[in-house]
């Protein structure tokens, strides 16, 4: 027991090696650079000593062909793990790296550098599959809470307005509760699911894996990072606005999920190569749609007991449903004209066709909406209408969210690609 | 640019310790003399919540392993969780006496984060050392507000639960790599480079 007592004394009282694990501080050529000549080396410093596996630093180029020799740490400096590469040419480049620090953790990375290119962005490098059913699907839950989140906070600001039931209250907040916290859950998992095809690791090594450069030099990180943060601010102001009573609370919050939104737009798949005018209607498109599909599930989950409240609610938001619709068909016209450069895309490409599908349940809500407005709107205080205007929320609501399953896929997916002007069109054009 | 890991730690040692103290002081003069003022009642989970909140940028800004990053998350939400249940109790709006189960839970889940991103024996390392100290100590140390949460004026429950969470600040402030004032003794770490 004294011996005990007396080793934590010693270890207490003296520094070592606190991190956990070693930290990759600085990589030559750096993550994501261009070069302007193929480098002689590969060169990573750790910030503590390491000792460099057989397969340290392996480089591939595009086509997965090993361009590295055999790595080894740098006499003098244990930190500094180097690698000799051939004579690179033109394109872009993938450096895998797997060090074993003082504590025996295996750490694993990867990053992309080019030579006279552009490097290829993280998630495209060689081995890396891009996004499958399991991202369609979480990109599909991250779509729904937002749906839960921003869209409720909208209906309770918008919609509701002023104090209600305490019983609806609750249930606005469980269900705006719901949607913060599991988008923080479903953050955290499409980030790691995007870290893990490039990293391309077994699960046990994954989880040492070096999710540094995903978070800092990508768009999807830097979006994971923003929308982290701003959610879990927004989980804070919605406790506060439910501990305090302070509706007023409520408005940043709604404000800042709002504007988190574009987030998705900006780590999509297809943003590669957009300006900021299709990224912003992509944002309008996403945050319309959610207003639309919150308010939907709001009113029919969050007010259903209370007849009165019900009614009034349903006349503010068919109000607001309007413009709100008219907002989303806008933008996704614009959109659908910028993506597909041929009419015909629509039912030769892979794209095209899911972008069909699309537009035809959205027709299907539109129908259903108009429905809701014209016909059961004026019949709203018939009491057979009041029962089973719960039933057709739902299923007005279930459409839309096949919507966003589908808005999902086309997020994840890449548009057809532009055609080149054949070179006659192209030299009377550059004449004219 | 980011501070130093041990920076980090220190930052949250003392909001820890602040934490500590405050539940030490509520313990040794009774809840009722505490609770005279009635903002001292919300002092200490207002705190907690707090110290949640600022767990989640170091999860985002910490990325160097998935390990890691999940650790920081776990703990970022039941120090949330703790603080809002403690809250919530406090102001009335809940009822359920339940949610005293909210901190032994926020205990045990953190302990558990502690020794499940630990793959090394207890003296391997400095580190690892720290590492499982911080989660037997909390795991084991979750019985005590465990037991406040089924006897709230217990003083051997409280003086307990607030006496786990200073072990943990003091070993918090124990972790460094580079100290100023002890500089760079460890000859495995390589050359100084902070």
């Amino acid at each position: 027991m004294k011996r005990l007592g007396a080793v934590m004394v010693v270890l207490l009282a003296f520094p070592a090696t606190a991190s956990a694990h070693a930290t990759l501080e600085q990589t030559s050529p750096k993550i994501g650079q261009r070069l302007a000549a193929s480098p002689r080396v590969v060169r990573l410093e750790f910030d503590q000593s390491v000792r460099a596996l057989s397969n340290a630093i392996q480089v591939f180029d595009a086509r997965g062909r090993l361009v590295s020799g055999a790595p080894h740490t740098l006499a003098g400096d244990s930190r500094v793990v180097v690698v000799p590469v051939y004579r690179l040419g033109r394109g872009g480049y993938t450096v895998r790296w797997a060090t074993i620090s003082n504590d025996s953790h295996v750490g694993r990375g990867v990053f992309t550098f080019g030579v006279r290119a552009a490097a290829p962005p993280i998630s495209d490098a060689y081995g890396a599959t891009g996004p499958g059913t399991s991202e369609h699907v979480v990109r599909w839950l991250y779509f729904l809470c937002l749906a839960l989140l921003t869209g409720g906070l909208g209906f309770r600001l918008l919609v509701l307005r002023g104090p209600v039931a305490p019983d609806v209250e609750r249930r606005f907040y469980r269900v705006t509760g719901i949607g913060v916290v599991a988008a923080l859950q479903v953050g955290t998992i499409a980030f790691l699911l995007r870290a893990e095809d490039a990293l391309q690791l077994p699960f046990t090594a994954f989880l040492y894996g070096d999710l540094s450069p995903f978070a800092s030099s990508t768009r999807f990180g830097k979006a994971f990072v923003a929308m982290e943060l701003g959610f879990a601010f927004v989980a804070a102001l919605l406790f506060l606005a439910w501990l305090t009573g302070r509706r007023l609370l409520l408005w940043p919050a709604f404000l800042l999920s709002l504007g988190l939104g574009s987030g998705l737009s900006l780590s999509s798949h297809q943003s590669d190569d957009r300006g900021w005018l299709p990224s912003f209607a992509d944002w309008v498109h996403l945050s319309a749609a959610t207003l639309w599909i919150g308010g939907l599930l709001s009113l029919a989950f969050v007010v259903w007991n209370d007849r009165e409240l019900r009614r009034r609610a349903f006349w503010r938001f068919s109000e607001i449903a309007g413009p709100l619709v008219a907002l989303v068909v806008a933008a996704g016209v614009y959109m659908t004209f910028k993506r597909l450069p041929a009419l015909d895309d629509l039912w030769s490409v892979g794209y095209g066709k899911l972008l069909l599908v699309k537009l035809g349940l959205v027709c299907l809500a539109l129908s259903w909406g108009a429905f809701h407005h014209f016909v059961v709107r004026p019949r709203l205080d018939r009491p057979a209408v009041a029962g089973f205007l719960t039933r057709s929320l739902a299923g007005e609501a279930s459409v839309a969210v096949a919507i966003l399953l589908l808005a999902a896929i086309l997020v994840d997916s890449k548009p057809p690609e532009k055609q080149p002007a054949p070179p006659q069109a192209a030299a009377l054009a550059s004449r004219r | 640019m980011q501070p130093p890991a041990e920076h980090v730690h220190w930052l949250f040692a003392t909001g820890f310790l602040l934490l500590g103290l405050l539940l030490l002081a509520e313990a040794i003069v009774g809840r009722e003399v505490w609770r005279l003022r009635p903002w001292r009642a919300y002092l200490w989970p207002s705190l907690f919540f707090a110290l949640g909140v600022l767990m989640w940028p170091v999860m985002v800004f910490f990325t160097n392993s998935t390990i890691h990053m999940l650790a920081h998350s776990s703990w970022a939400q039941v120090m949330m969780l703790a603080g809002a249940a403690e809250l919530g109790l406090i102001s009335g709006k809940l009822r359920n006496e339940l949610w005293r189960l909210a901190v032994p839970l926020a205990f045990a889940v953190s302990g558990a984060a502690f020794l499940i991103h630990e793959a090394n024996p207890w003296l391997y390392s400095r580190s690892a050392f720290v590492h499982h100290v911080c989660g037997w100590t909390l795991l084991v140390g979750a019985l005590f507000p465990l037991g406040a949460a089924f006897k709230p004026r217990s003083l051997v429950f409280n003086t307990g639960y607030a006496l786990v969470i200073v072990a943990v600040a003091i070993t918090l402030y124990a972790s460094r790599d580079v100290a100023p004032v002890f500089g760079h003794l460890s000859p495995s770490a390589g050359v100084a480079h902070r």
